[in-house]
């Protein structure tokens, strides 16, 4: 199983357009995160991608080839809500997992769940929210899978259990399996995935490798002489990619030169003038909240 | 594949067999209640032996135990052939009239005869009457629609909450569909094959009927499995694309069912409104199988003549069409 391709993938509901001429490519054994603001269409790419939801438009293939039914021994899912059956035990689950995957790890599955503390015994009603995404995880985990794909996988869980997801995660991509996961905690991402794509409003805002948007992006952080000081078209320069101004701090994202940048800030008579690293968090906020907004007011209007 | 289905019809079963075990011991708890009185005839032979100057005589006629009770004081015979366990008495007791006359019936294996000539009565018990086969299909039928019902709606189910395990299962849907409802079919099946044991054994606890199969054909074998698949079938083709509610289709199914054939039965020459109410009404139910298995619409001809051939036949249709439409709808769920 390779590459996963995802072109012009569109969804609607009605007239709700979920998933707006989405593409991109997720390579082999790489750990890919999905990002984006609630109901930027996450879920909506990985029900398609699964076959869950049929796609108004575009494609998802698998190392070249389209979905079909045997594709699935070969991709665990993990929703983002527990779609364990209530009346059912955990054994149960395990042995319907046991009887429908081929490559399923009994062994595995009986390990992680005494790791997670999860009686198997218990109908899964009886579990905490978060015990039943433990459960879920534990038991996608177990499936050997080619290719995992995690919706908020730590959704629930005690820090503890948060990391030990994490772990399992980075694990599974050592094993060379190829992992997809979506999650609003944007440190976890940054710690685990080597790829992220970040969604909003269905379209796709921003994808790459977590190094390279980190390493492309410079922030240039400036102090105003006054709160209305005009910054003189500074906004419209297309070295920068945004500009937002809180007071007399201005802070200008630019994939260019930082130093242009900076030297353009302290001809128009800025003070304390640094050039700022980017982490996954900034990337994010600059990719999908509104540059427009901010636009007067960078300007002193 | 279906495991979880199979887990659903287990545990559906497993209730349905504490519900009839329940039926054996109340059945077990009643014979043993009216053991001492429950005939005429035992309380006559218990007084009469204790009777002084009675003989008692036992002999074997024919492969029969016979015992004939006798006292000559009392003007009392009474023979008893008893033919074991599973073959059933016949006791026949010639005593004196008295002015009590008994109506002649035949429940089940068992059935009174009363003659009188000349001062004297003959009443005739007999436990060893053929009972119809036909009669434990019935029940058994009846018990396989209401574990259809229980069971008619496996696709809602998944379509509630759990499509993400359901559809990800590596089958075409075509396939786990087929599979579920091949799952479920198994266990209405076994819950009428459940119930035909029970009925027989709670009959036997009084008297081991004699079973005939005279009247037992292909037909009615057909008729009794086709129908509650046909309404098993119409249960879940109405409920498959459900998210929500599908339990309350099931709760109100048989009673619309009944209200549909109700309405249709009519009488069409009755007021205008009627009319309008028994056409309506009678297009709707064509399409409900419990029409074809309602013995009051065979009797008030909304059904016609139709014979179990026919009924048959179009009860296969109604199951046929009814689950192309759930494995259809199953084919277009969306999580």
């Amino acid at each position: 199983m390779s590459t996963i391709s995802i072109k012009n993938l569109r969804k609607t509901y009605g007239p709700y357009m979920a998933v707006d001429d989405l593409s991109f490519e997720i390579p082999e054994a790489c750990v890919f995160g999905l990002l984006g603001p609630n109901g930027a269409g996450k879920t909506t790419t990985f029900k398609c991608m699964l076959g869950l939801a049929r796609p108004t438009s575009g494609t998802v293939l698998y190392g070249g080839l389209p979905l079909v039914p045997a594709t699935q021994q070969h991709i665990a899912y993990v929703p983002e809500r527990s779609v364990l059956y209530d009346w059912m035990t955990v054994a149960e689950h395990v042995e319907m997992q046991r009887r429908a995957y081929a490559k399923f790890s009994v062994p595995k599955a009986n390990e992680l769940l005494r790791q997670f503390g999860i009686d198997q015994r218990k109908k899964t009603r009886a579990l905490s929210k978060g015990m039943r995404t433990a459960t879920m995880v534990a038991l996608a985990i177990a499936r050997e899978a080619d290719i995992l794909i995690f919706d908020e996988p730590t959704s629930g869980l005690d820090p503890i259990n948060q990391r030990h997801v994490l772990n399992l995660i980075i694990n599974e991509s050592a094993r060379g399996a190829t992992v997809i996961f979506s999650s609003h905690q944007i440190g976890q991402v940054e710690r685990a995935a080597e790829r992220i794509a970040v969604v909003d409003r269905g379209r796709l805002a921003l994808e790459g490798s977590v190094d390279d948007l980190k390493s492309d992006r410079k922030i240039v952080e400036a102090i105003l002489p006054s709160e209305t000081f005009a910054l003189n078209g500074l906004a419209g320069d297309p070295r920068i990619t945004r500009i937002d101004r809180n007071g007399r701090i201005v802070r200008a994202l630019t994939s260019h030169d930082a130093q242009d940048v900076l030297a353009r800030f302290e001809a128009l008579g800025a003070s304390g003038l640094r050039i700022v690293d980017l982490n996954l968090e900034d990337i994010f906020l600059c990719a999908v909240s509104p540059a427009d907004a901010t636009a007067d007011v960078v300007e002193g209007r | 594949m279906n495991y979880v289905e199979w887990l659903r019809v287990r545990n559906c079963l497993r209730i349905y067999a504490i519900v009839l075990g329940c039926l054996i011991v109340l059945a077990l708890i009643i014979r043993i209640s009216i053991s001492n009185w429950m005939s005429d005839e035992q309380y006559t032979i218990d007084r009469v032996s204790r009777e002084p100057g009675t003989t008692i005589t036992h002999s074997m006629v024919d492969g029969v135990n016979r015992t004939v009770i006798e006292n000559a004081r009392e003007r009392t015979t009474i023979t008893i052939d008893n033919k074991g366990f599973f073959g059933g008495k016949v006791i026949t007791i010639t005593e004196p009239a008295t002015e009590r006359s008994r109506v002649n019936q035949h429940i089940g294996s068992f059935s009174f005869q009363e003659s009188h000539s000349a001062g004297m009565q003959t009443v005739t018990t007999r436990t060893d009457e053929p009972v119809n086969f036909a009669i434990f299909l019935v029940i058994g039928m009846v018990a396989m629609l209401l574990v259809a019902t229980i069971l008619g709606a496996p696709f809602a189910a998944e379509n509630k909450d759990h499509l993400e395990i359901a559809l990800l299962k590596p089958v075409t849907r075509t396939r786990y569909a087929l599979g579920t409802i091949g799952v479920d079919a198994a266990g209405i099946a076994v819950s009428g094959v459940l119930t035909i044991i029970a009925a027989i054994v709670c009959q036997a606890m009084f008297e081991v009927p004699q079973l005939d199969f005279s009247q037992t054909d292909g037909w009615l074998l057909l008729f009794v499995v086709i129908g509650p698949f046909a309404w098993y079938a119409a249960i879940n083709a109405v409920t498959t694309s459900l998210k929500r509610g599908s339990g309350a289709v099931v709760g109100f199914a048989w009673p619309a069912a009944f209200v549909i054939i109700g309405l249709a039965g009519i009488p069409i020459q009755g007021t205008p409104v009627g009319q309008v109410v028994h056409t309506i009404f009678w297009g709707v139910s064509r399409i409900v199988p419990i029409t074809y298995m309602h013995e009051f619409e065979v009797r008030h001809g909304v059904v016609g003549d139709l014979d179990l051939p026919s009924r048959v036949g179009i009860l296969s249709l109604l199951m046929l069409v009814y689950g192309a439409l759930a494995v259809l709808q199953w084919r277009r769920v969306e999580a």
